[in-house]
Order: structure tokens, then sequence, then C-alpha cells
């Protein structure tokens, strides 16, 4: 009877001794290597800068901005309440609070998308999600939002839409001048005018 | 009594089928083909010195002209695109699969006989992203060819010529932002010219009431 429990601790003692033979593998928190590529090939990632603005102005309360630029250029300008985490600084804990909070999207931008592109793949890797990537990055923003360009007479209804959308964006974000002149008082005179006599004529 | 002694020799014989099964399954666990080889600070450091990463148009003379052999360019786009052009002397790997067996084996051959290569799609940023990702899996071979394929395609016959532009590169400020974002246009005034006029009620003269009569 006690021969079976003699067998079962023998094979018990067998599996232990090949488990010091299993490849090791490390398990972290990133994502594997053969998902990132899958991942990365994505398109789903880009947002145009039409979409963000139109998320600034609604003031979406979801919405994060980060501009991944230094922060030397980062303090000369950037998007109207973004925040400043350079692309070297992601992994500390300064950069850290910001990726990966439930219920908020955070929207990377640089100069041209190539950088903000780079840190969202990096913030892949470590297994954060809901960023984004505004495509073109700042100077497409400037060419799109703040100097928009009219929109030739044959083009589609659509484009001249995104026109007046894109000029009325750039009111916001530029504040527009108001002209308002000489304002005076002037009096505003009536003249009363002269009642003929009553009943002049009458049956 | 336990419900094992009553047939010892079926339940050993369960038991070193469900032995072998374990077994069998940790001797054919491979490692995956590939794992990361850069860790994250590693990379954020690899970004910070663009000479290493990046490929320029002008490069591209040399190695049309054979002169520079040891570089292997790679069309990252679909087969169509690759099929209605493309650089000369280029193979085409489309993007999707980079990472299947047989192509990951060529890339580790250019790595052992010390072969640039060069990705290239459409545009940079599409031919970005594979670039990073062969970085950080250890392929410290691979560069990314700035303004793609679109770029070349205009510039074709004067690759030369391209090293004084620098429309391609990404990365630099082509505005002054905070210039350019301060309302100064005076395009888009409201109210342009609109002194205000003091209001004048005029009131037509009536006639006289009931000049007339019935």
């Amino acid at each position: 009877m006690n021969r079976n429990y003699y067998i079962l601790t023998a094979i018990m003692l067998i599996l232990a001794i090949g488990t010091v033979f299993i490849h090791e593998r490390k398990y972290t928190s990133e994502l594997p290597a053969s998902e990132l590529l899958w991942d990365i090939l994505q398109p789903s990632r880009f947002v145009t800068t039409d979409q963000v603005a139109k998320r600034i102005i609604e003031k979406d309360p979801s919405l994060l901005l980060i501009d991944v630029r230094p922060a030397s250029e980062y303090n000369k300008f950037s998007l109207p309440n973004a925040v400043n985490v350079p692309f070297d600084s992601i992994e500390t804990a300064t950069g850290q609070q910001y990726f990966g909070n439930p219920g908020t999207k955070v929207v990377l931008f640089g100069d041209d998308g190539i950088l903000a592109n780079r840190v969202w793949i990096l913030l892949r890797r470590l297994d954060l999600k809901n960023n984004y990537v505004m495509r073109g990055g700042l100077n497409e923003w400037i060419e799109t939002i703040i100097q928009p360009k009219r929109p030739k007479q044959t083009d589609p209804e659509i484009s001249f839409e995104q026109y007046n959308f894109r000029r009325a964006a750039r009111l916001y974000f530029t504040g527009a001048k108001v002209v308002t002149g000489n304002m005076k008082k002037e009096k505003v005179v009536f003249k009363k005018r002269k009642r003929a006599a009553v009943a002049a004529g009458g049956c | 009594m336990n419900v094992h002694e009553l047939n010892p020799k079926k339940t050993l014989g369960v038991l070193i089928v469900l032995v072998i099964v374990v077994i069998i399954g940790f001797l054919t666990m491979k490692p995956s083909r590939y794992d990361y080889k850069l860790n994250v600070n590693q990379s954020i450091q690899l970004l910070k010195d663009t000479s290493e990463i990046n490929f320029y148009p002008y490069e591209l003379v040399d190695v049309l002209n054979h002169k520079n052999k040891n570089v292997v360019l790679i069309d990252l786009r679909n087969k169509y695109a690759f099929g209605r052009g493309h650089i000369p002397g280029a193979l085409s790997i489309p993007s999707f699969d980079l990472t299947h067996k047989k192509n990951l084996r060529l890339l580790k051959d250019y790595k052992k006989n010390g072969l640039t290569v060069v990705l290239y799609s459409n545009n940079q940023l599409s031919a970005d992203g594979p670039w990073f990702f062969f970085r950080q899996i250890g392929f410290n071979n691979v560069r990314v060819l700035l303004g793609g394929y679109n770029y070349f395609l205009k510039h074709k016959n004067n690759l030369a010529a391209t090293r004084s532009d620098n429309s391609y590169i990404k990365g630099i400020e082509r505005f002054n932002y905070a210039k350019v974002s301060k309302s100064s246009d005076k395009s888009f005034e409201l109210n342009q010219n609109n002194k205000p006029k003091p209001v004048i009620f005029k009131r037509r003269k009536r006639e006289a009431v009931a000049a007339g009569g019935c």
C-alpha cells in the first residue's frame, strides 16, 4: 500500500529536478515583443489636429495633452493646458503619474509626430494603454488650425466645413482682435412732429 | 479505505500518463524567437543620438551606384505598391511579415555579415515604428530612410542635391510657434471699419389729419 506513495514521491522529485532545466523566462509587466510590432502597425493611435482642437474647445475633462519636447521648447510655446514630459523622463516617477490612468486619454505631441510616435511605442511596451499621437505635431497644428488655407472652389463641401471650423478654432486659440472704434454716446434726438389742428376738416 | 487503494494499478497508470504529458509540454516549450535586448532606458538613450539612426536620401547615391555595397534596402510597403515602383535593388518585405521566421533569419544573416539594413516606407513615420522595434530587439544595424519613398520619387534625378535640402528632416520647428499664434493677423478682425453712427429716427410726414373728408 505504501508503494504508491513512494512512486508518487519519486515522480514529484523528478518533476522538481526537471524545472531546473527549463528555459529562463522573464515575467515582467512589459508587453511581449511579439505583440509590440503588431500594435505598432495599427494606425488607430493617430488623431488629427482637428480632433484635438475640438476636444480642447469642448473642454473635454478626460483629455490630457502631453508635450514630449524638451522643457526649454515647452516654455516658449505649447498647446493650452499641455503638460511637459520630455521624452527622456517618461520612465521617471514624475512622468509615470500621467500615463495609464483610467478615464484619461493621453494625446502625445512633439514637433512632427515622429518623436511622439516613438514615445508611444515605449509606453505601449510598458503596457500602458489609452495613449494617442497627434499626427503631424505642432507644425501641422500651425498649418491647419492657426493658418488654415482656404479650400479651392472645386473642393467638396466637407473641406469648406472643415475650413470654417478651423477659422473658428483659430479665433479660439489666438484670441480675436475686436476693433471697437471711438464709441461716443450720441444723443438721440426726437423731433416732435407738429400736430395738425385737430379736426381741421371733418364732416 | 481510500478510493485509490481499491484499484492501485489503474491509479498508477493515469498518474504516469499525466506526468508524461507534463514532461512533453516542458520539453517542447521553446523560447520566443526574439525578445527585447534593450531595456526602456537604453532605448531612450538611443533616441538622443540621431546620427546612428538616420539614413539620408543623399546617401542613396552611393548605394545606387554600387559604390557602397554594405547597405540592404528593405521596402516595407505592400507587394502591390512595391510592384508599381520601388528604389532599385530594394527587397520587398511588407511590414506585417517582418517577424516571419524566414525574414527574421535573413535579417540575422545581414547583421552577422555586417550589412546595414535601411527600412523605408511611403514616409518616414510608417517606417519609424518597425525601425524602433528592431532596434529594441537587438538589431543594431537597422536604420530608417528619411523622407521615405515619396521624397525619393520626387528627387530621384538629383539625389546628391538634397544634401542642402532640409524639408525632409523631422523634429525641427518650421514656424516660430509663439509668434505665429499671436493674434496679429488683420484678416480675421471682427467689426472692420464700422464706426458707430448716431441713430436718427426719421418720421415720415403725415398728411394733415383728415384733410379731406367724406
